[in-house]
């Protein structure tokens, strides 16, 4: 297997990203969520006046809202999110060199290896640390093009038009009562714009590190890719295991332009005791393409459905999702494509994989208005199940008032057959090797889409959870 | 109608005073009339039906269907159980044009109005001790069959609103009892006309096929179209005892105006094979509630389901697949075609429960969209809890092949001929998977007739 030390550094190890660093926020706002938080995170961030209205505008609309009784357990939720603290900010300001970050925080992405992979294969970093970007950094050539790739809060400040223009339009703060909250609280993120015509040859990456026990994490990414563009963007993310619960709740906005060509891809690999509720949505026009590449390895439950709304002639949706749920965990993901437009297209490939008391849930819709003409939808999902005691589920939605649409879907679920583990064994495999083999070519349709150093790690990862798996 | 049909199924209203509505007098009428174990029941029921809120778009199982904004509940009137004779020369041309359709059966059943009028059975079959009988009458000569599993183990109120509703005020129906080891070649026929606008009609189906039994029942329930709604609830409660063999079908060919309500569940032993077919043509708002249950080891069951909507139709279909024994197998196709303006929902569950090891479990949903106005949702779920399964479903929604259509035109065909060859072929693969004499020829002549209107 080709392993380089980028890889070795930038991945998806079994949980490596348990190490907390100590140090003291220059400020935290108290605990739970109410309108003093959000006037406070409004002033920190000496926001116009528009804003704070939107936040406190949001703040109403998640209290009017009742928790969802549908996806995960989310009945401990409220008492988890009384004690958390939904503003941490660690530094006074955002720096654009590594030399110039505080020296704990620059560890903690020097041992999670994102300064090196910046010089070898990334056009662009962002990194934030507890609420707020704490460095973001863009190769020069870019800039001289035009690109944008900023904290979001910088996108505010320096680009006001650009950023009012799209911001909350793809996600309106009402969509769902996390987005509200989103909407409410919302700190760090990404602000990328790609001119008209630009194509990004290495992706752009932002990283996310929640570090503070009892912390809720509320990115906000805005990204506008305008026509004929092309660009790739990556986020990861990890904390450290505490026996406490921590939030993340994070809103992507993407508006891909008409022809413009935008792959999203999502390594989330939190701890085990993170709730990780997040809302992405593409608004995509005529004849571009949104991709979606979401990996759900951590967290203690996700709920988290990437979503392509094709409003243009001919726009193409892709959601591509993997996921592993091992003990303890609940990975409830999917993908949602609304096809608004004639001849629009879409695809789902979901695999997901269940081990110990591990429970992977796909949960999607297709959906398809009335005079999208010659839309065409196929969603595939399957389910692979380790041990008897996991568990998986498939609730698909299908929608469609479009005569002249096509539509399918399909599911499996099946666990490692004996022949399979057998005819590898007779070959010299041992159990164990025989069953990581299976597992990897069960993924392998969606891994050999991630970066190389990506799927080298998620590979890797692969082979130690199968580890003892068997019998 | 003909004019002797109106005579033949006049209602009392016309004769005596008005009918009651659906409440607790109409309950109490009823509990006053039967023995006390029912009596209690049907007070229970109605307890539940009470505190059930009536199910809105915001419960899963109802999102695409709001009875609670469509179904008024309130209008509708009771018509009591009575004492009829069915007279064949004086019947509705639909319902003894149906009746005449119908290949050769063991036994016959016909229910008027939610009152059975007449049953018959081969005296063979009878002497082997099957009991073919009004559900009304056997609560007298069979209390103990029906106190132990009338509304307990399959379909007790608390499974829902409308089985509440029906456990309390049902007025007849249908018993069949299957001795032990007994086959019975011929279908069991019940044939149900409905005549009454504005009515609501409860009526209960309760099949019990005791160990290695062999049995196959066909439902037909047919109506001219109502000028009012019109309420028609059907409980059926199936049990398949270890080995059995059941066939149970229902043929829904009700008229505009009429809302069609069946529960239905089928509970599989060990080894057992229970099929079911459902098929949808009629009513202006028809949902089926199918759970079946394989509780026994090596049980079996295929679910087949087909609707044919136009104008403005809605089709629900509802099924779940619970597997709770290992060894046990389910395979589940629904199709439906759909034109004018008509809509189909299908939402259907398969559930691995933990321990249901080499499970084998299956599901498809298609639909044919014929018309622009016309539209199909399709929610096919899976929970799966035990990890040596086997589970697949699919749905597809898709308008005619064009390719199929050349090829067929290319071969002299109109198009309106292609497209009925296309449909009737579309439909017909659900009918080729329960070969049931007499009903794939009915079913498909009704398509038929249908395509060409």
């Amino acid at each position: 297997m080709p392993q380089n030390e980028v890889v070795q550094d930038l991945g998806l190890d079994q949980y490596k990203y348990h190490f907390i660093t100590e140090d003291e926020p220059v400020f935290r706002s108290g605990r739970g969520l109410n309108e003093r938080v959000v006037r406070e995170i409004s002033a920190q961030k000496e926001e116009p006046a528009w804003m704070l209205d939107f936040r406190l505008r949001a703040l109403a609309i998640y209290n009017a809202k009742p928790m969802p009784t549908w996806g995960g357990d989310l009945s401990n939720l409220e008492a988890v999110l009384d004690q958390i603290h939904f503003y941490v900010r660690p530094q006074e300001k955002m720096e654009r060199s590594w030399d110039d970050v505080p020296v704990n925080i620059k560890d903690t992405f020097e041992r999670l290896g994102i300064p090196e992979a910046e010089q070898k294969v990334l056009a662009g970093v962002g990194a934030q640390y507890e609420s707020e970007m704490v460095y973001h950094s863009l190769k020069e050539e870019w800039e001289s093009e035009g690109v944008i790739f900023d904290s979001i809060e910088d996108g505010l400040r320096n680009h006001p038009e650009l950023f009012r223009e799209h911001f909350g339009t793809v996600i309106p703060s009402a969509d769902n009562k996390f987005s509200a909250m989103n909407s409410a609280v919302w700190s760090g993120g990404s602000f990328v714009y790609i001119p008209k015509g630009v194509e990004l040859r290495t992706p752009l990456q932002a990283y996310f590190r929640v570090n503070q026990e009892q912390m809720g994490q509320f990115e906000r990414t805005l990204i506008i890719a305008d026509e004929g563009s092309k660009a790739h963007y990556i986020e990861g993310c990890t904390a450290p295991v505490y026996s406490t619960e921590s939030f993340h709740s994070g809103v992507i906005e993407i508006v891909v332009k008409g022809g413009a060509h935008f792959r999203y891809t999502t390594i989330q690999n939190w701890s085990n005791n993170m709730y990780n509720l997040v809302t992405q949505r593409a608004r995509v026009h005529e004849n571009a393409t949104m991709e979606w590449l979401d990996g759900n390895l951590g967290s203690k439950l996700t709920m988290k459905y990437p979503s392509c709304f094709l409003v243009g002639e001919g726009a193409h949706g892709s959601i591509l999702s993997i996921a592993y749920a091992g003990n303890g965990q609940h990975q409830d993901t999917g993908g949602k494509v609304v096809h608004a437009a004639p001849n629009t297209s879409s695809q789902i490939v979901s695999k997901s994989i269940s081990k110990g008391t591990g429970r992977s849930t796909y949960r999607g819709l297709c959906k398809v208005y009335e005079g999208s003409r010659h839309a065409r939808s196929n969603v595939e999902c399957d389910a692979l199940l380790i041990n008897d005691t996991s568990r998986t589920d498939t609730y698909p939605y299908i929608e469609i008032e479009e005569q002249e649409a096509t539509v399918g879907h399909e599911a499996t679920v099946s666990k490692v057959g004996e022949e399979q583990l057998f005819y590898l064994m007779s070959r010299g495999l041992s159990e164990d090797e025989a069953m990581a083999l299976i597992v990897r070519g069960f993924i392998e349709p969606i891994a050999k889409l991630l970066p190389l150093e990506y799927a080298v790690e998620l590979n890797r990862l692969i082979e130690l959870e199968m580890e003892g798996s068997v019998g | 109608m003909s004019e002797s049909a109106t005579t033949l199924l006049r209602a009392p209203e016309e004769s005596g005073g008005p009918l009651p509505g659906l409440d607790r007098n109409a309950v109490e009428a009823l509990v006053a009339s039967g023995p006390p174990w029912l009596g209690q029941r049907r007070l229970e029921a109605w307890r539940v039906y009470e505190e059930t809120p009536m199910p809105t778009t915001k419960e899963e199982e109802w999102r695409y269907t709001d009875l609670s904004k469509t179904l008024r509940l309130g209008e509708l009137r009771l018509l009591p159980r009575q004492e009829r004779e069915f007279a064949p020369e004086g019947a509705p041309a639909l319902l003894t044009g149906s009746m005449r359709s119908d290949w050769a059966a063991a036994g016959h059943v016909v229910d008027l109005d939610g009152s059975v009028a007449h049953t018959d059975l081969e005296e063979e079959v009878a002497r082997k001790g099957v009991v073919l009988a009004s559900l009304a009458r056997a609560v007298e000569t069979f209390p103990e069959l029906l106190e132990a599993h009338l509304a307990t183990e399959a379909l007790p109120a608390s499974s829902g609103k409308f089985q509440a509703l029906n456990a309390a005020l049902w007025t007849d129906g249908v018993l069949l009892f299957v001795p032990r080891g007994v086959h019975v070649e011929l279908p069991v026929r019940v044939t149900r006309w409905f005549s009454g606008p504005g009515r609501a009609v409860f009526t209960r189906t309760l099949i019990v096929a005791e160990e290695g039994s062999r049995v196959s029942f066909v439902d037909e329930a047919l109506s001219a179209d109502f000028p009012a709604q019109t309420l028609v609830s059907s409980a059926v409660e199936v049990f398949a005892r270890r080995g059995a063999h059941v066939q149970f079908v229902s043929l829904q060919r009700m008229g505009r105006g009429a809302f069609h309500l069946s529960q239905q569940r089928t509970l599989a032993d060990a080894d057992a094979a229970l099929d079911t077919l459902n098929v949808s043509f009629g009513a202006s708002v028809a949902r089926v509630d199918l759970n079946a249950e394989l509780r026994g080891a090596g049980a079996h069951s295929d679910m087949l389901g087909l609707c044919f909507g136009e104008a403005d139709q809605h089709f629900d279909h509802n099924t779940s697949q619970d597997h709770g024994a290992p060894h046990t197998k389910s395979d589940l196709l629904y199709k439906a075609a759909l034109d004018g303006a008509a809509r189909a929902v299908f939402r259907g569950i398969i559930r691995v429960h933990p321990g249901a090891q080499q499970t084998d479990a299956y599901q498809t949903n298609r639909n044919l969209i014929l018309s622009p106005d016309a539209r199909a949702e399709s929610l096919p779920n899976l929970e799966i809890e035990a990890d040596d399964v086997r589970c697949s479903h699919g749905a597809t929604v898709g308008q005619l092949d064009e390719e199929h259509l050349f090829y067929l035109m290319s071969r002299g065909l109109t198009r309106a001929q292609a497209e009925r060859l296309v449909v009737t072929g579309f439909l017909g693969e659900v009918l080729s998977r329960l070969p049931l004499g007499g009903v794939v020829e009915k079913v498909s002549g009704i398509i038929e007739e249908r395509l060409r209107a």
